[in-house]
């Protein structure tokens, strides 16, 4: 049995990763916080925000994933023999 | 040693045609040493002008050789050996020979210094390209191949058409800055066809339409050379043009989009393509010496991690005969070494710190934010959210995990021949190098670099940007399964929208033309010139040919009345001249 499949396939150690990826998450947005300015500053007043790559990336993620399946079902999705003859 | 220059892609044009005549081992060795060489020659290459050739009075630049070629000369040729590599199991010369001429094709672009090189190296790339979608050999792919094969066959008349023009004005085929023809016809024309092979929107649709159908090997090469030699002719010549950095982001939003939608993975890949070459664009826009490292640096970034993806798709469509999402999963069970070969290349575009696109796509982003462009700025970081979400989470969940919730039906791979696992091994080490060692890839640049990509913040909200689009990803996991679908794209418009267009031509326009126009024509053309004619025939027959005739008739009349008198016998004339003599006789005597 592989590593990923000793790992993926018990739902105990399954569990364990999911519970490090959330404190994973926890982790950078605070350490976004606290480094916050150790770069020089951003161009923009909204890279001030605390956790602003954080929160970017939740939001963009899930535009992207709405608006896309938006547009897909209202107009662009079609059948897959749409352009057979 | 004080040797002529070599062009490396006439190396790789001309060499390719040895490949047919050898065997076995020869053949491989030779199809490594070939892309090798071109790779050595360029290595050694010194800044400075070479090949120039007069033809008809104008001078062709075969080798300008600058930093800003040598960059894009070395990741062609990296990309050329990597290909081979990964194709070094294909028993089909046809697709070698393809492949190098395209690549060599790409490198002739590459170090062309004047417009007529440029357009013979342009139309090499569409031909030999076009082929490695064909020798797919299916009819899906023959299709595709048509399509893609007229986009370019357009896209090279118009590059004909600007250059010409350009020709006529300047009376120069030098290939530069156009700037100062901003504008112009000529400008609008070269930028257009330069932008169909960068593959912006609305001129996008041959990409992602004919990537997935080429073969599997071939679509490895296809995903470097037309795009990236096409960002380079746009630094070139188009660098600041203002309208270039509002295409790029919209670009690099545009295959985010469709990215969401698409089922087949090459696909899905493939309209990443045309988002990491939005970035390029925007920054050719944007113009300022970051940028243009910017866009040099991601383009170089681009085709290694880019062949990666595609190599690793490439396996799975190669092991296991699949291409759509939705018929994949349970994957890495029995293909561990290409799903982490693959997720390499996924943390390179998606830009995780340390590996190749952290480097590269920053300049680019930092350069937006330099000429302070918020939009812009927001518009790429959130294409790079898709981009992560999609190629580095999507598509790997779906091929190689997948819900899959009964084992036995998991699909069954085995790992690909071990040439395609080295190829994608030292693609893998190059992302991992130049995102490790960014210094390695921003000494070649174009411009001085002072950029630094690593720093606290850069990596922290970059780590917060990818770890929170990931919980967005599980969060919305289920709207996010792959539909068998297709999404219309702007081929439409030759697809479907020329089956109207001819419906239109065959049934409303035909009959318009029959009852419409072939009546106007019957009245207003037809019958006045018939009458017209008939007039003059009646002139004709009456009046020249009576004159004529009357004339002849008269003519016969008086000469048959002379014939009488010419009869040809002599007794005839004597008596006459007899009567005659007679006559004078009485003549003489009356009037005594």
């Amino acid at each position: 049995m592989s590593f990923l499949q000793k790992h993926l396939e018990d739902p105990v150690r399954f569990a364990r990763i999911r519970r490090g990826f959330y404190l994973g998450l926890i982790g950078i947005a605070v350490a976004e916080i606290v480094t916050l300015g150790f770069g020089g500053h951003g161009h923009f007043w909204f890279e001030g925000i605390p956790a602003w790559g954080s929160l970017y990336g939740l939001v963009s993620c899930i535009a992207i994933i709405l608006v896309s399946k938006l547009i897909g079902k209202l107009w662009l999705m079609r059948r897959e023999d749409y352009y057979e003859p | 040693m004080n040797l002529e220059w070599v062009h490396p892609g006439l190396l790789l044009i001309l060499g390719a045609w040895v490949l047919p005549l050898l065997k076995g081992r020869v053949k491989r060795t030779a199809m490594l040493v070939l892309p090798g060489a071109a790779m050595v020659v360029c290595w050694l290459m010194q800044p400075g002008t070479y090949g120039v050739v007069s033809f008809f009075g104008q001078e062709l630049v075969f080798g300008r050789v600058d930093r800003l070629s040598l960059v894009f000369s070395y990741v062609f040729t990296i990309m050329a050996f990597l290909g081979m590599l990964y194709a070094l199991h294909v028993e089909d010369d046809a697709q070698h020979v393809a492949a190098l001429t395209y690549a060599g094709s790409a490198l002739g672009v590459t170090f062309a210094g004047d417009f007529l090189s440029l357009y013979v190296f342009w139309e090499l790339m569409a031909i030999s390209s076009v082929l490695l979608v064909w020798l797919r050999r299916e009819r899906t792919a023959v299709a595709a191949g048509f399509r893609y094969l007229l986009t370019h066959v357009f896209g090279g008349l118009v590059l004909l058409a600007g250059i010409a023009i350009y020709w006529s004005q300047t009376g120069t085929l030098a290939f530069g800055d156009l700037g100062a023809l901003s504008g112009g016809v000529a400008w609008a024309l070269i930028l257009v066809a330069f932008l169909l092979n960068a593959a912006v929107p609305p001129l996008n649709a041959w990409l992602a339409d004919a990537y997935p159908e080429a073969t599997v090997t071939g679509a490895v090469f296809m995903t470097a050379f037309t795009t990236k030699s096409a960002v380079y002719v746009l630094i070139r010549g188009f660098a600041g043009t203002e309208l270039l950095m509002w295409l790029g982001a919209v670009m690099a939003i545009y295959g985010v989009v469709y990215a969401v939608l698409e089922n087949d993975a090459r696909r899905l890949l493939a309209y990443h393509i045309i988002s990491q070459v939005g970035y390029m664009v925007c920054g050719v826009g944007i113009g300022t010496a970051l940028a243009l490292n910017g866009a040099t640096a991601h383009a170089f970034a681009h085709i290694l991690y880019k062949a990666l993806l595609f190599m690793g798709a490439g396996a799975v469509l190669h092991t296991t005969g699949l291409r759509k999402l939705s018929d994949m999963g349970g994957l890495y069970r029995t293909m561990p070494l290409t799903l982490g070969l693959y997720m390499i290349g996924a943390f390179a575009i998606s830009a995780v710190p340390l590996f190749s696109g952290f480097v590269s796509k920053s300049m680019v982003v930092s350069a937006a934010g330099e000429v302070h462009s918020a939009s812009i700025f927001l518009m790429l970081s959130l294409a790079s959210a898709g981009t992560f979400l999609h190629t580095g989470l999507k598509l790997p969940y779906y091929m190689f995990f997948g819900r899959n919730p009964q084992p036995k039906d998991a699909v069954h791979g085995r790992e690909p021949p071990r040439n395609m696992l080295a190829a994608m091994a030292l693609a893998a080490a190059a992302c991992i190098l130049i995102g490790v060692f960014p210094g390695l890839l921003y000494r070649f640049l174009p411009n001085p670099v002072s950029y630094a990509p690593y720093n606290l913040t850069h990596i922290t909200s970059t780590l917060g940007m990818l770890g929170f689009t990931a919980l967005g990803f599980f969060l919305l996991l289920k709207h996010l399964d792959p539909e068998r679908k297709l999404s219309l794209d702007t081929d439409w418009f030759f697809r479907r929208g020329a089956t109207g267009f001819l419906a239109l031509v065959q049934g409303p326009l035909k009959r318009f033309e029959s009852d419409f126009v072939g009546e106007i024509y019957e009245f207003v053309i037809r019958r006045p010139v018939l009458s017209v004619a008939r007039l003059l025939r009646g002139i004709d027959s009456i009046i020249v040919d009576g004159i004529l005739v009357r004339a002849g008739s008269s003519i016969k009349t008086l000469s048959g009345m002379l014939r009488t008198l010419a009869s040809g016998h002599a007794q005839h004339y004597g008596l006459i001249m007899a009567a005659g003599i007679l006559v004078l006789l009485a003549l003489a005597l009356l009037a005594s």
